[in-house]
């Protein structure tokens, strides 16, 4: 207990996550070129880029969904590039997807039940009672504690998002990476998830949030990187990112003289 | 059928109904054990001929739970049990003929290598998917069969002949009993955490991975599961016709029976596969007595409409038609636009 007191007095910003010179080639094509950033715990980090920036591709590194081709990926000073995606679960690392991948033939509540089974540590809760239990509370967050007796498949597709995010919740993560959850939400509804991540945050969790809609992403970050062409064009406070050169002509074009 | 904690309520896949707790009721075990015992009065009630045709149907109904485990439940079309059955029956006929031992200790033997192949051959297999798997395990039998045809221990093409032993009850109720053992096995899957994980892999292995699911590690245990009770049918069953080929131990169309009975009866539910193969046996039997020559014909018809009208099996039209009415059959027509 004194160990792990002074290791953190002695390093206080040690990084939660730290991802060095990650590179994905597919075929021809380099989805991440060479990309390095850091993540401290306690921070959200916006991660931005026009499409096809090699987003997702990032965030698959990370998860162990997709080996990189180069490069190393820390996590609590650890290596896990090599890991595959359930060690890395395990480990701590929550993940939402894009294109989601719900488990169609459950319901609600049983989709959540397999990230308290199964998430950190090999899963917080052993016994299926206790994990729905668990399900039910990170379903109430995410304000779907209605939908929970219903088939995964029945959902819409916002339901759909947040039922990725509390899958991802159940795992209590360290490091929650959400790709894209707020897309196609009204609103009102973006507000919600923003509230929940906010949330999250408060409890000690790490977030990295792939979004556009960018009202969210502003009042979320504490940083922001962009991603273009699957390299990192900028890394910083999220108003200086969003003012600076690159960004606006990454995004825009070049400003005409 | 030997139906033990039958708890459809607490199975994941039915999100219809409340959740039930982990128990089930009361009423449901009580059912299973006064089925169990009349099923295992059989011998001392019934004809011969309804004996005789009980081992068959109750050791199909095992290979068909058994196939639920890898199939119904991890979503793996496996064709490979066969092969696991093919083991279970070598490793019998080996071990009485070759070596003299005891019925008990070749059952062991050939469940022991049924158990270690499934492994093996999951590990390299379990990354294919969908049809690549079933192709595959489909190879691993042809191969199979031509393998032992040349093994001498194993009698090469002509064979093994048992000893005798003209004792039917006694067959009987040793299918009863490994059928009962498969389905406590699978009941207490869907109460378990790895039953969870096997469904999550079946409806989305890349989401269960990245979940925390060791994927490789479930997908061969269940293999091994599925081999290990199809090993000891096939042991019980080569002592009980006391002869066996290659031909007959790794025979494809006794896998095609068992998906037919499983999926027939509702893959992925505790009692799907044993009602799936029970009635199926039946109704077979029945047909073969009856119009001989067509049987076949029948039987395929059976089929056919019990796909179109029930594709996810009896277990689920008997809720649906609960919960819709007849017009639980009109819907899957409509369904699947046939």
């Amino acid at each position: 207990m004194s160990d792990s007191a002074s290791a953190s007095a002695a390093s206080p910003a040690a990084p939660l996550l730290e991802v060095r010179s990650a590179t994905r080639r597919f075929a021809g094509l380099v989805a991440v070129d060479d990309v390095s950033f850091s993540l401290a715990p306690n921070e959200i980090l916006g991660l931005i880029g026009p499409n096809g920036a090699g987003k997702t591709t990032l965030v698959s590194l990370v998860s162990g969904t997709l080996a990189p081709t180069s490069g190393e990926i820390v996590f609590e000073g650890r290596r896990i590039e090599g890991l595959p995606a359930f060690r890395r679960a395990h480990l701590g690392i929550g993940r939402t997807f894009q294109i989601m991948r719900p488990f169609p033939g459950l319901s609600v509540l049983d989709n959540v039940a397999v990230g308290a089974l199964f998430g950190r540590g090999g899963g917080t809760r052993t016994g299926l009672a206790q994990a729905r239990e668990e399900a039910r509370a990170c379903l109430d967050q995410v304000g779907m504690g209605a939908q929970a007796g219903q088939r995964a498949d029945q959902l819409g597709g916002p339901g759909r998002k947040r039922l990725e995010l509390a899958k991802a919740l159940a795992m209590q993560p360290k490091l929650l990476l959400c790709d894209e959850v707020m897309a196609g939400l009204t609103h009102v509804e973006v507000d919600e998830v923003v509230d929940v991540i906010r949330q999250v945050r408060a409890r000690g969790i790490a977030v990295l949030v792939i979004e556009h809609v960018i009202h969210a992403i502003k009042s979320l970050s504490d940083r922001l990187l962009v991603l273009h062409h699957g390299e990192k064009i900028a890394d910083g406070p999220t108003d200086e990112v969003l003012r600076s050169d690159a960004v606006i002509e990454a995004y825009l074009g070049k400003r005409r003289a | 059928m030997s139906a033990p904690p039958a708890q459809r309520a607490d199975a994941p896949q039915t999100p219809d109904k409340p959740q039930a707790p982990d128990k089930p009721p009361t009423w449901r075990r009580v059912a299973a054990i006064v089925v169990f015992a009349a099923l295992a009065a059989v011998p001392w009630l019934g004809s011969d001929v309804l004996v005789q045709f009980g081992i068959n149907a109750l050791l199909l109904a095992v290979l068909a739970q058994a196939w639920n485990v890898i199939g119904g439940y991890a979503g793996y079309a496996s064709f490979g049990n066969s092969v696991f059955y093919g083991l279970g029956a070598y490793g019998v006929g080996i071990a009485m003929v070759q070596w003299h031992l005891p019925f008990a200790v070749g059952l062991a033997l050939g469940a022991a290598i049924a158990v270690v192949f499934a492994l093996t051959l999951g590990w390299a297999v379990l990354r294919l998917r969908g049809h690549y798997f079933a192709i595959a395990t489909l190879g691993v039998a042809q191969v199979m069969a031509a393998i032992v045809s040349n093994v001498e221990l194993a009698g090469r093409n002509v064979g093994l002949v048992l000893p005798p032993l003209n004792d039917d009850r006694l067959f009987y109720w040793l299918a009863l009993a490994l059928l009962a053992a498969a389905t406590l096995s699978v009941a207490w899957l869907t109460r378990s955490r790895f039953g969870f994980g096997l469904i999550a892999i079946r409806e989305n292995e890349e989401g269960a991975a990245v979940m925390g699911v060791h994927t490789t590690l479930y997908k061969a245990l269940a293999f091994a599961i599925a081999a290990f009770f199809s090993a000891l049918a096939g042991g019980i069953h080569a002592y009980w016709i006391t002869f066996l080929d290659p031909e007959s131990a790794f025979d494809i169309s006794l896998n095609v029976r068992m998906i037919i009975m499983a999926v027939f009866g509702g893959p992925g539910t505790v009692l799907g596969p044993i009602v799936g193969a029970l009635s199926l046996s039946a109704i077979s039997e029945l047909l073969s007595s009856e119009v001989t020559n067509i049987a076949g014909l029948f039987f395929g018809v059976v089929v056919v409409a019990a796909v179109v009208l029930m594709p996810r099996g009896l277990a689920d039209a008997v809720r649906g038609v609960r919960l819709h009415g007849w017009g639980y059959f009109a819907r899957n027509v409509k369904a699947h636009r046939l």
